[in-house]
């Protein structure tokens, strides 16, 4: 057969027929006249799960939104319109849990590279990669209090750490008494304590990548900085756009136990995130219906993060 | 065709209906009437508490025999947080503890005013004030919380100072403690300021030596003054001291409950501004230092005109919930928990200095606390609300490492005490 007539499979139209000539039209609808049990079946059998989701999650979600249309204590239930946002964003120690939510995005491409970096020295079978493989993913079974404790342990004033800068001949740091530096630590900590995760996914990513790739790559001798650049690294995009999603999504709610055990927030009010900040609102200060107002804004900065997550994977899938 | 749709309906039907159930769980809510009365605490599971609630179950099954009472011990860090769920719902516990001060006054909206039932009890009990609010008491105190700034007579004696005469004055305090360090290394203090608890302890205790007994009253009253010079003194105080060197290095990263106090029972800070009751006092410290060793002080003189006393006030106190059937029935468990026999058994076994006047102490140290209570004032930090005491431990900790200004810090504590 000439090459000319080759019809490359992609290029096809989407609804071509089938080998025998038959078309794939769908057939006609069958008017039945009421409702037939195939069109009611698939709504009866997804009824239970719309049903959690809607008394349970969708509901709830309702009630918070309207509860923080009230007011607190004295003002008890009666209706305040946006006076809870107004006082929110008039606030500056949300204000500052929203900026630590912007440095968390701007810490994202270190806690993704690490992952990744690792994850390629263990693919490229670095000695004792199998080693490795094992203890990096250790820390992320473990508990963030357990996390927070040890290294509260290794990092308070007197503790090892300094005590090894000591004799390096540097002067020690109060890694979370200074509010210029304990926002770092603790997300070096978290990410310490959940780049095991991402890892596996790397190491998954890899094994769809194609190893005559690499080859060819060397053969042609390139370095491995120029292998990382132009072979892995587009090799993995989808695993990287997905790694930094889900990294996002488990900054912005998963780091109130580590923020809780480590700093409590401080020192001055500079690892406040905003969960952190309705935790404090509701139990401490009493104020559930301005922490629902916080509540509220966080589900809607995770519903953007949410929508670009959607948006990343639907991308990828369709690169297919 | 039928039975092919039935079939899913019925599943979902279950399904549905599994997932009806009740959500209550084992919430308690209010029992009095079915003769059964709810306390929600977070000691009654501390084996040093035991003895003393079941002598308040026995003294209230006397008085009310057909009546049980069931204790919930909930976890301290997560109780205001379960408190204000139940507030919310409008049901809960019949009796429930509290902090004296700004958590027990936030909350006077869920309880039942407690004068006309405990009106016998006024006068045995001590450490009122920091359950009332607006001239009515809404819970009854149990123990009393001071600050008592405690000392390590050791240290003294190893620096060559006389521990029966600590200084009275400023100046001679500090002398006392550059001696001490020259000789032993330990710093002058012990600061845990993790929690932003550190200021509250250091308003308190030192706030007796430089306010003047008038501008003290004064705040006390809720008339505040932030920008006064004392109150500048004293704030300034908190960053001299830290600038020269008086406390362990990290006070920010340094837990109050337990490292800042685990650092004076070692013997490595002179004094440390303790409490009276709970934990960090004088029977914790015996422990560790022996009770030979423990000393108590007031404030050194800070400010011409201060007249130094031991800042204290109720600590914790039993309330009665407004959901409860039977307030009266309520308060009667209230009134034994507070009964004579209760405290003197809280006070043997767990070493809280208690709001009972009748109660008599033992140890040298506590009764260096005792003497002091006639002379006591409420603590300053104690009149003001969780929101102030929450923003002056956030600013604190900003003035230690020098991100705010004790003008600024004061200019925010003012606008927040207002509002």
């Amino acid at each position: 057969m000439p090459l000319g007539d080759f019809t490359p499979l992609l290029a096809r139209p989407a609804r071509a027929g089938r080998a025998d000539g038959t078309g794939t039209a769908p057939p006609g609808r069958r008017r039945t006249g009421g409702l037939s049990a195939e069109r009611l079946s698939p709504f009866v059998l997804i009824a239970p799960a719309v049903l959690v989701i809607v008394l349970f999650r969708l509901w709830p979600l309702l009630l918070g939104v309207n509860f923080s249309f009230t007011g607190d204590g004295e003002r008890n239930g009666a209706a305040v319109g946006l006076d809870n946002y107004t006082e929110l964003f008039a606030d500056p120690l949300f204000l500052g849990a929203l900026r630590n939510v912007g440095w968390l995005v701007l810490l994202l491409p270190i806690a993704v590279a690490i992952p990744g970096m690792l994850a390629t020295f263990i693919y490229l079978h670095v000695p004792g990669h199998r080693f490795y493989r094992s203890v990096y993913f250790f820390p992320a079974v473990l508990s963030p209090v357990i996390v927070g404790s040890i290294f509260n342990l290794l990092l308070s004033f007197d503790g090892p750490v300094n005590s090894l800068l000591g004799l390096a001949g540097l002067g020690p740091v109060d890694w979370l008494g200074d509010s210029n530096v304990a926002m770092f630590t603790v997300v070096g900590v978290h990410v310490w304590a959940t780049f095991g995760m991402s890892l596996v996914v790397f190491l998954s990513g890899f094994a769809t990548l194609d190893p005559a790739l690499l080859d060819a790559a060397r053969s042609d001798g390139a370095t491995l900085p120029q292998v990382i650049r132009h072979v892995i690294i587009p090799g993995l995009s989808r695993t990287i756009q997905f790694v930094f999603v889900t990294t996002m999504i488990g900054m912005l709610t998963s780091m109130f136990g580590l923020i809780y055990v480590m700093t409590s927030g401080g020192p001055g009010g500079s690892t406040y995130l905003p969960e952190y900040y309705i935790w404090i609102q509701q139990g401490q200060m009493n104020r559930p219906a301005f922490a629902s107002a916080a509540s509220t804004v966080l589900f809607l900065v995770m519903l953007v993060v949410g929508l670009a997550q959607v948006s990343f994977l639907r991308r990828t899938g369709k690169e297919d | 065709m039928k039975q092919r749709v039935l079939w899913p309906a019925a599943v979902a039907a279950m399904l549905a209906l599994a997932g009806c159930g009740s959500a209550t769980g084992n919430e308690p809510s209010s029992n009095s009437a079915s003769g059964k009365l709810v306390v929600w605490d977070w000691k009654s599971s501390d084996k040093t508490a035991t003895a003393y609630v079941e002598k308040a179950k026995a003294d209230f099954a006397k008085k009310h025999p057909g009546v049980t009472v069931e204790f919930v011990a909930q976890p301290f860090d997560q109780y205001y947080t379960l408190l204000g769920a139940a507030i919310q719902a409008g049901k809960g516990p019949d009796v429930m503890m509290f902090n004296g001060g700004g958590q027990i006054r936030d909350r006077v909206d869920a309880l039942v005013p407690l004068d006309q039932y405990v009106s016998p009890d006024k006068q045995r009990l001590t450490g009122w004030d920091a359950f009332t609010k607006d001239g009515k008491a809404f819970a009854s105190p149990v123990t009393l919380q001071g600050h008592p700034i405690y000392f390590n007579k050791d240290l003294y004696k190893k620096a060559g100072l006389d521990p029966q005469k600590p200084a009275t004055t400023w100046s001679g305090f500090t002398a006392d403690c550059a001696a001490i360090t020259k000789a032993t290394k330990a710093t002058c203090f012990a600061l845990g300021n993790k929690e932003g608890a550190g200021i509250q302890f250091f308003l308190s205790a030192f706030g007796t030596g430089t306010l003047s007994p008038q501008e003290y009253d004064d705040w006390i009253a809720g008339k505040r003054d932030w920008n006064s010079p004392h109150v500048k003194q004293i704030f300034q105080l908190w960053k001299d001291v830290e600038a020269n060197g008086l406390n362990n290095k990290g006070g920010n990263s340094t837990t109050m409950f337990t490292d800042a106090f685990g650092i004076f029972q070692s013997g490595k800070a002179t004094n440390i501004i303790g409490l009276m009751s709970d934990i960090g006092h004088w029977k914790d410290f015996n422990e560790f230092l022996g009770p030979e060793n423990v000393g108590v002080m007031k404030s050194p003189v800070i400010a011409e005109g201060a007249v130094p006393s031991l800042p204290f006030d109720g600590g914790i106190g039993y309330g009665v919930a407004k959901w409860t059937k039977d307030p009266a029935l309520a308060a009667d468990l209230v009134r034994s928990l507070t009964s004579t026999d209760a405290l003197s058994t809280f006070y043997a076994n767990a070493g809280a200095v208690v709001s009972d006047t009748t109660v008599k102490a033992a140890e040298p140290a506590v009764t260096a606390l005792v003497a002091d209570l006639k002379t006591g004032k409420p603590a300053l930090h104690v009149a003001l609300s969780s929101k102030t005491i929450e923003l002056m431990g956030r600013l604190s900790q900003q003035i230690l490492d020098g991100s705010v200004t004790v003008d600024a810090a004061l200019k925010q504590l003012g606008e927040s005490d207002r509002s």
